[in-house]
Order: C-alpha cells, then sequence, then structure tokens
C-alpha cells in the first residue's frame, strides 16, 4: 500500500507541475523589470516590485478586483436562485411543452456572443445599461443560466419523486416543496453550479470588454488586458495584476471546496 | 445552507466596503485637486469622455492627461474624462459606431476618413484648420475637402534600422537608394549573423503594413512613371501589383525575413529591435518609442524607403498617427471643441509630440524627437508620401491587403491570387 | 397503482411552470430578440459600424457554402470540440480516479490542477503563447538547451490544431476532474464491496459498476466540454490568431476575424448561423446517445 501511495504522489506531483507550469512562468515575469529579457525560466535576479505598482496606480487592479466580485457574487446569486427554480418544474413536469422548453434553454449556451453584439449592446445602451453594475450582471447572468439550469435539473430529476409526493400530502403548493424540500437538496449540486459559473462570471472578458466602458468599472480581465494594444505591451505589468487578481479566486475556492466535499459526503451517505 | 450564505454574504459585503472605501476616498481627493480652489461654478458642471487607443502606462497617455488637467484647470466648469487601456480599442470602437453611442471625443488611429468619418463632425472651421502640417492633410481630408481630426503628431518615417547592427555589419545607409542596394545591404547583414528583417506576422496589419511602405517606390514616387492616375481613375492594372509581392517573395526567399515571421508579433518586433538583433523593420518611428522601453540604450533611427530603379529617389512614408475627433452627435459640442483648441495649442502639442517623439502634427510647433531629430532634419528635403492604401485605394482595402499579404507569406495564396482578389475586391469597393 | 397516485399528487402545471418564467424572459430580451436582429444582418453586406447597408437577398449564405476558409475552420471546430472533449475526459476521468482515494498531497494536487479553470482563459492562452512561440519561448528555450534546433509550434498546421487543443485539455481538464469526482462519490460503497465478495478484477469494477453509474456524470462532462470545445475562441485567437492564413481558425474565431477584421458583419453573422446550428445537432445527438446508456441505480 505504501508503494502505491507514492506512485499516486507522483502521479499527481507531474500532473500538478504540468498545470502549474503557466503559473510559474507568469510568477517569473512579474517580478521581473521590462528591461529585462532573460529566459523566461530563470528565477528573477532580484524580487522588482515595480510592476505590481505599476498594475495598482495604472490598472486599479483592487477596484478591479472589488469590480469583479460584486459583478459575480450578484451574477452567482441570480444564477443560482433562478436558475434552480426554473429547474424544478423542467424536472418534474417533463411533457413535450417543457421538454422543448428545456431545449431552447441549452440552446441559449450555444449561441456565438458576437453574433448578437452589436444588438445587445445597442438595446443595453437604450436601456441605459452600459457601464452600470446592473446591466453587466444582468448579461453574463443570461448566458450562465442554461448551465445552471442544466445542471440543477439533472440533479432534481435524480431526486425521487416520493419525496415531493409526501410533501404533497401535507398540503404543500409546488414552490413551497421547492423552496423547503427541494432547495435545501440542492446544496452539492449548488457548489458545483457556484464554481463553475462563478469562475465564468469573474472571468468574463467578452461582454465586460464592451459593456463596461468606464474605466472606473473594469473587472479583473479588463484591468489586466488595458496593458496590451495594437501598439504596445507591458507583458511584465499584466502579469502582476493576473497573479493579484487570483489570489483571492484561489482563497475563495478553497473554502468552497472543503463545502463542495463535505456536502458530496453527506449526501453519498444519504 | 442559510448560515453558510449569511456568513460568506457578511465576508464579502466587509471587503467590499473596505476596499471600496479606500477606492472612493482617493478618487474624492483626485477629483478635488483637480478642480483648484476658489471661485464658485456659475456654469453647469459639463463632463467630456475622451477615448484613446494607448495603454495606460504609455508616456504619451501621461501626457495626455497632465494636458487635460491643466485645461480643467482653466476651465473648471469642464471634467474630462480620459479613457485609455481599452483592450482592443478598435473592435469596441466598431461595436459603439454600430450602436451610434460614441464618446465625445476619441483618437482615429488613422483612419479619420476611412472608417470614422461617418460618425466625426468636420472641423475645417476651427482657427487651427488651416495650420495643419502640409504632410498630412491630404490623408485627413476627405474627397470634400473636409476634415474631421486635431493631428497632435504625424507619422513621418521610412525604414526603421539598428545603427549598431547596421554599423556591425558594414552597411552605410546613405549608399542604400534603391531596392536592389537594399538587398545586398540585407546579405551583409544576414553574414553577419543578424536577421535581416522583423515582421510580427501574427499581427496581421504588419505584413500589411510592408506593402504600404513598398508600394509607393514602385507605383507613386516616379514622377515620369507612375499610376497614380489609374489607381485612382478605377482602371489600374493589378497584374503589377506583383512587382511589390515579388519583393516580400525575395526577401522571404533569400532568408532575409525573421523564421517566425508568421508567428511573431508586433511586440517582439519591438523587442528584437531593442536587443539588436535586428536590422531593419518595415514600421513607422512608433516602433522605436517601443522599443526603447525594452532597451533604453538602444541605438535607433531611420533612413528614407528606397527608390525601385535608379532614375528615381527615396523617398519617405506619412501619415496620421494621433489624432483626435469630435463626435458629431455628442451633446457637448462646444466643450469639446474647447479641448481641441487647446491641445492645439503649440506649447501644449509639443509635450504630447514629444512625448511620441514624433514631428507635431501643425505647423510651427516643435517637438523633442530624440535621438530622431538629425534623420528627420537629414531627410527634411524628400518627398514624402502618405500611406498608400488611404491615399491610393478605396477605402475597405487595407482588409484586403491584411489577408491577401499574410496569405502571400504564408504561401497558402499565389502572387496571380493576390493580384486577382485585390483587383476584385478594388473594383467593388471603388464603386461605393 | 402508479396511475392512481400520479393523478392524485399532479403538479399544478400552470403555476409550477411559472417558475422558469423569469428566466425565460431574460432570454428574450438578451438573447432570442438580439438574435433576430442577427439574422436579419445575414442578410446585408453591413460593415459591423456604418448606419447604412444593403440588402443581398441569400448571397452571403451562397458565399459561405463556397468559402472554403469556412469549411477547414469547420474542420478545424471539430477537431477543437471532439479532440478536447476525448482528451478532457481521460485527463479528468484519470485525476479523478487518482485524487478519489486518501493519499498525501490529494488536496494540493486537487486545487493546482483546477487552477487554470479559475484563470481568465484569454490571460491563460497568452500565457502558453509565451511558452510556445518561436522566439524567447519557454519550450524552445528547453530544446536549445538540450541542443536541438527550436521550432516554430504555433505555424505547423494540423500540428498547430492539436497543440490548441492541448492547451485546452490543460486549461480547463479541471472541471471534468470535479465533475468526475463528484460522480465517483456518488457510488455507494456496497456495490464495490458486493463485487469484491464475488471476486471480481480492478478492470472488471471499473467496466461494470463505476463506467454505468458514472454515466449521469460522464454525459455532463461531455456535453459541457463538447460545447465548450466548439465554441473555442479565446485560446485560439491568443495563440495563433486563426493563422498562418487561416490555417487555425475555429468557426468562432472566423466569425469574430470576419466581423471586426474583414469588416464583414452580414458575412460573418451566417458563419455565426452554421456554428450555432452546428453545436446544437452535435448536443442533441450526444444527449440521445448518453440517455439510452444511463443505468438506473
Amino acid at each position: 500500500m505504501k508503494s502505491n501511495n507514492f506512485v499516486k504522489l507522483l502521479l499527481t506531483l507531474v500532473a500538478s507541475l504540468i498545470s502549474f507550469i503557466p503559473f510559474y512562468i507568469t510568477i517569473n515575469v512579474a517580478f521581473k523589470p521590462m528591461t529585462d529579457m532573460s529566459s523566461r525560466w530563470l528565477l528573477p535576479k532580484e524580487l522588482y516590485l515595480g510592476n505590481f505598482v505599476t498594475a495598482i496606480e495604472k490598472a486599479n487592479i483592487f477596484g478591479a478586483m472589488k469590480n469583479s466580485l460584486i459583478i459575480t457574487l450578484f451574477s452567482v446569486l441570480i444564477i443560482v436562485f433562478v436558475g434552480a427554480m426554473a429547474a424544478y418544474p423542467l424536472a418534474r413536469i417533463r411533457n413535450k411543452f417543457n421538454r422543448s422548453v428545456l431545449n431552447l434553454i441549452l440552446a441559449i449556451m450555444m449561441v456565438p456572443p458576437l453574433s448578437i453584439l452589436v444588438p445587445l449592446y445597442s438595446n443595453l445602451s437604450k436601456m441605459g445599461g452600459i457601464s452600470t453594475y446592473w446591466g453587466i450582471i444582468i448579461i453574463i447572468s443570461t448566458f450562465q443560466l442554461p448551465l445552471s439550469i442544466f445542471i440543477y435539473t439533472n440533479f432534481i430529476i435524480s431526486i425521487p419523486r416520493t419525496i415531493d409526493e409526501a410533501a404533497m400530502i401535507d398540503g404543500c403548493t409546488d414552490f413551497q416543496i421547492y423552496y423547503k424540500i427541494i432547495l435545501p437538496l440542492l446544496k452539492p449540486v449548488t457548489a458545483t453550479v457556484i464554481i463553475l459559473t462563478g469562475v465564468a462570471a469573474w472571468n468574463d472578458y467578452q461582454f465586460s470588454l464592451f459593456f463596461l466602458q468606464d474605466p472606473k468599472m473594469r473587472t479583473v480581465t479588463l484591468a489586466i488586458s488595458s496593458f496590451f494594444s495594437q501598439s504596445s505591451s507591458n507583458l511584465n505589468a499584466a502579469a502582476a495584476a493576473a497573479l493579484m487578481a487570483i489570489v483571492p479566486v484561489v482563497i475563495i475556492y478553497i473554502m468552497l471546496q472543503k463545502y463542495f466535499v463535505k456536502g458530496m459526503i453527506d449526501s453519498a451517505i444519504k | 445552507m442559510k448560515k453558510f450564505l449569511i456568513k460568506g454574504l457578511v465576508v464579502m459585503l466587509i471587503i467590499v466596503m473596505l476596499v471600496g472605501c479606500g477606492e472612493d476616498t482617493a478618487n474624492s481627493s483626485n477629483s478635488e485637486s483637480a478642480k483648484g480652489d476658489g471661485a464658485v461654478e456659475s456654469k453647469e458642471k459639463v463632463e467630456l469622455t475622451f477615448m484613446i487607443n494607448h495603454a495606460t502606462d504609455l508616456g504619451i497617455t501621461v501626457a495626455i492627461q497632465e494636458a487635460i488637467d491643466d485645461f480643467e484647470k482653466e476651465n473648471k466648469n469642464i471634467e474630462v474624462e480620459l479613457v485609455s487601456g481599452v483592450a482592443d480599442y478598435e473592435a469596441v470602437m466598431k461595436t459603439r459606431m454600430g450602436a451610434n453611442d460614441l464618446p465625445d471625443l476619441w483618437a482615429t488611429h488613422g483612419w479619420s476618413v476611412a472608417r470614422y468619418s461617418e460618425y466625426l463632425r468636420p472641423l475645417n472651421d476651427q482657427e487651427w484648420a488651416n495650420k495643419v502640417n502640409s504632410g498630412i492633410t491630404n490623408v485627413i481630408t476627405n474627397d470634400d475637402g473636409e476634415l474631421f481630426v486635431l493631428p497632435v503628431d504625424m507619422d513621418l518615417s521610412g525604414i526603421v534600422y539598428n545603427v549598431d547592427v547596421i554599423e556591425a555589419a558594414g552597411v552605410d545607409v546613405n549608399t542604400i537608394n534603391t531596392w536592389d542596394e537594399f538587398l545586398d545591404a540585407c546579405q551583409l547583414i544576414k553574414d553577419a549573423g543578424y536577421t535581416p528583417i522583423h515582421m510580427g506576422g501574427k499581427d496581421y496589419w504588419t505584413v500589411a503594413n510592408f506593402f504600404d511602405w513598398v508600394a509607393p517606390s514602385f507605383y507613386i514616387t516616379d514622377e515620369n512613371d507612375n499610376d497614380i492616375e489609374t489607381l485612382l481613375g478605377g482602371d489600374f492594372d493589378w497584374n503589377n501589383w506583383s512587382e511589390a509581392c515579388d519583393l516580400m517573395m525575395v526577401l522571404d526567399e533569400r532568408g532575409f525575413l525573421n523564421k517566425d515571421k508568421l508567428s511573431s508579433t508586433y511586440t517582439d518586433s519591438a523587442k528584437n529591435l531593442a536587443m539588436g538583433k535586428v536590422g531593419f523593420e518595415f514600421y513607422g518611428n512608433y516602433v522605436i518609442g517601443e522599443a526603447l522601453r525594452y532597451n533604453a540604450d538602444a541605438n535607433l533611427s531611420f533612413m528614407p524607403v528606397p527608390s525601385d530603379s535608379k532614375n528615381d529617389e527615396k523617398t519617405l512614408i506619412s501619415g496620421e498617427r494621433n489624432a483626435f475627433g469630435v463626435w458629431k452627435d455628442t451633446e457637448h459640442e462646444e466643450e469639446a471643441l474647447l479641448l481641441l483648441q487647446y491641445l492645439a495649442r503649440p506649447d501644449v502639442m509639443t509635450s504630447i509630440a514629444s512625448a511620441s517623439a514624433l514631428p507635431a502634427g501643425l505647423k510651427g510647433v516643435e517637438s523633442d524627437t530624440g535621438n530622431l531629430a538629425s534623420a528627420y532634419a537629414e531627410y527634411s528635403s524628400l518627398r514624402g508620401f502618405n500611406y498608400f492604401d488611404r491615399a491610393f485605394l478605396p477605402s475597405g482595402m487595407w482588409e484586403t491587403m491584411e489577408s491577401t499579404s499574410t496569405g502571400l507569406l504564408a504561401g497558402e495564396m499565389t502572387v496571380q491570387e493576390v493580384c486577382d482578389k485585390m483587383k476584385t475586391d478594388y473594383l467593388r469597393l471603388i464603386q461605393q | 397503482m402508479k396511475e392512481i397516485k400520479r393523478k392524485k399528487f399532479r403538479h399544478n402545471h400552470m403555476s409550477t411552470n411559472l417558475m422558469y418564467v423569469p428566466a425565460i424572459l431574460l432570454f428574450f430580451l438578451f438573447v432570442i430578440y438580439p438574435m433576430l436582429t442577427g439574422i436579419k444582418i445575414s442578410f446585408t453586406n453591413w460593415n459591423g459600424f456604418s448606419q447604412t447597408y444593403k440588402y443581398v437577398g441569400f448571397e452571403n449564405y451562397i458565399a459561405m457554402f463556397k468559402d472554403k476558409n469556412v469549411w477547414s475552420s469547420f474542420s478545424n471546430t471539430i477537431i477543437y470540440g471532439v479532440g478536447s472533449t476525448i482528451f478532457q475526459q481521460i485527463a479528468g476521468l484519470s485525476t479523478a480516479l487518482l485524487i478519489n482515494s486518501k493519499f498525501k498531497g490529494r488536496t494540493i494536487g486537487r486545487t493546482i490542477i483546477y487552477m487554470p479553470v479559475l484563470i481568465a482563459a484569454v490571460i491563460m492562452g497568452n500565457m502558453w503563447y509565451f511558452i510556445l512561440q518561436y522566439d524567447g519561448g519557454a519550450l524552445n528555450d528547453i530544446l536549445i538547451l538540450i541542443g536541438k534546433e527550436p521550432v516554430d509550434w504555433l505555424t505547423q498546421g494540423n500540428l498547430t490544431v492539436w497543440i490548441i487543443v492541448l492547451v485546452n485539455t490543460l486549461q480547463f481538464y479541471g472541471i471534468s476532474m470535479v465533475i468526475y469526482l463528484a460522480g465517483l462519490q456518488g457510488i455507494p460503497q456496497m456495490y464495490y464491496e458486493a463485487a469484491d465478495i464475488d471476486g471480481a478484477k480492478k478492470l472488471s469494477k471499473f467496466f461494470n459498476i463505476t463506467v454505468p453509474l458514472l454515466m449521469p456524470a460522464i454525459s455532463t462532462s461531455v456535453v459541457l466540454n463538447l460545447i465548450g470545445g466548439l465554441k473555442l475562441f479565446d485560446v485560439v485567437k491568443a495563440l495563433t490568431n486563426g493563422g498562418p492564413g487561416y490555417s487555425t481558425h475555429s468557426l468562432s474565431t472566423l466569425v469574430n476575424f470576419t466581423y471586426f477584421n474583414n469588416q464583414s458583419a452580414g458575412y460573418a453573422s451566417v458563419i455565426g448561423l452554421l456554428l450555432f446550428t452546428f453545436i446544437i445537432i452535435v448536443s442533441l445527438v450526444a444527449q440521445k446517445f448518453f440517455k439510452s446508456k444511463e443505468v438506473d441505480l
């Protein structure tokens, strides 16, 4: 068994190393000044902090993290609650009509954003939603909802109907069944939904680029990209900004992971 | 679940408040100092949005911001928000044009006539309008004589080169008057162990730029034998385009181009120039500014574009670089024009043009072009020709040039196919 | 017995279906309605930013069918979609099986493997560009170190397409791993214990217990990866921008290129519709396939 564990450790190490390579290079680049053009594998001779200063002063990385946080938080709230709610009838009432509705919703996931960009921008602009929190939150939520609905629907289908029926005997309305009984059961899969859609919201670039025109509203991905233009680029500052932005995401992921695993074990025992 | 959510929300809210507070106080103290103290504003507050296509950390962005700060001190009722660091500026501008929702002022980066003019207010009535540097009057004026932007600087360049590399290879740029002599120089550079020419082909515009640079020498510059009339008139023989194509193919076949010509970028071009690995590059002098960011000691200059035959002379290329226009549907036209007038002041324009180390856009305005000053002086008697696609081709041909030139370089298109495609699009676009 | 139960405890269709109305409303407003405008654009020669354009009927559609660049991008897209999906399932399932057992370092390993997913694809793509680029790229640095010639990895045509598949896999296989981990932990231990009593071998346990019971996880992961892979955009744009020429374009990047670089919004719209239709067909087929393989507990 010991050698088995060692082999597992080794394999995990290899996989982790490969995944870590881009980060290693980013860390190197972030701590070197622009004028240092040595190989990217080499560690910096000294820890140059100028790029982090640039990222803070020129790209307003902390402000961007605040924006990303707010946008992601509220997007996830909408995606989880509207999504789970929408999944309930789609999972329980599986007639032809609802099946088409579900397929339509899945089709939303497949719309290439560029095809609808200008009409979408135009509409949102007329509604006064450009460079606002609510504008980008609604757009991001709308495009992540299909994934959430998809995952929740599959999961609710696997919850035995007897649970619903027991509640119906007690005289609950459908919404009460959903809210009081089904929703709590969705904990483990909710963590999955939060992780998947939350990350997508945090990393959104395609929508944020166009719908957040005000520099004060920029999110993390826009702040990092602000160091690239057609006629110039500052990879080092962008790397520093990217590093600073990764930290909260990794921390929250680790926090959610523990809860996610606990949730898995709980439902498995059940 | 509820407990976790509540805890999580509280934590998030605390973080948001902390970060938010920090950000807000920074903002409010900035705006207070910008407005200055004293006089009570009687006029209503006007906010202008001014978008430029440069990153936030560039010298020119800083220079423009300083000019704006001074402008705001003089005009206490106007607040200008300079928006820089826009990732994918062109895509954003195109989308906003499509939705007709544009900022009050923006930078047109070489496209004031061909792309943005539909949305810009003509500026012929401005007092600086007749002071535009003659080198670029043609390119920023449309066929009806309308002028749409204030050029704060202009691109006046030829072929950029690294002085140290040239000298190490034993090349004397003064002897390069024709393409044949240029090819000989490239051979010397290659023999000395350097890359003669670097192209950042992953950025398609760099290859198209090569054609913009060399095309005049084949079709325009010879006063006795040129195609100006046929190009403008619509009956240019596109089979002649093979001359320009052949030049690029020769450079490629003799190994004068960098090996990764199709996968490296404009940034790589600037870096290689800075690192002293490359001899020549076919860009405007703006690449020198970018290269100096990587190596402030790099010894860089430019030389005129060679001519095609001994009967002709070498020439320069000129075009619109940093130029700003006003949205024709802006709600604050008066204030926007005021800002442009402020930027047109000689001392203000000098500081901005110097930041990009390019000649100023208006006549009689100085610019500190650093090490290039002697080169500009030396070549001041040479004729300058505007960006080929903008001066002589219908609007939309730049995109065709991008795809055909990279297709040719990648070996996906033959010279004949390139000529045919250029002809097809040329005929289609010249009708519009 | 079942019939009577259903009749008595039927969900109230009307009021319960109301629960998905908010979602549907959002979709109509922000997706379906703009998409109808997008379809309208496909019949014009709009350049994407002018206020004027002309209707050209089916010209764009006909041109698309004749355009060899569209079809090469189409085949690239299939490779991006199917290739990524296959690799991600293999990588995701193997690492999930690995991490599922208890040993030191599994938590850190799980976190690091998932970390690329946490980074925006547009940024990750750029990081990989700096590894793969010819001049000064990390990979070529290693090659030079061991005395080999550097390779221009990003201009090798078909090989580059597969390299892009690899980068995409490395970026996202953490998601598959997480989905499979959840699925694995949902399989009751008693099945394995019963099989052990019967003297089943490891491989047999895997194919007869694990795989069938993982079907919901497999179908979720495959469908998600397929859709993501077929829509692949950021990685391609960052690594090759679709080039050299058109050799590595996916349909998504081709749409973007046609729209912004070629200034043919109408034509881009048609290609976008092609991509959209294709993804729908593929995902419907995939879902039907997996429905038939699902096993009831």
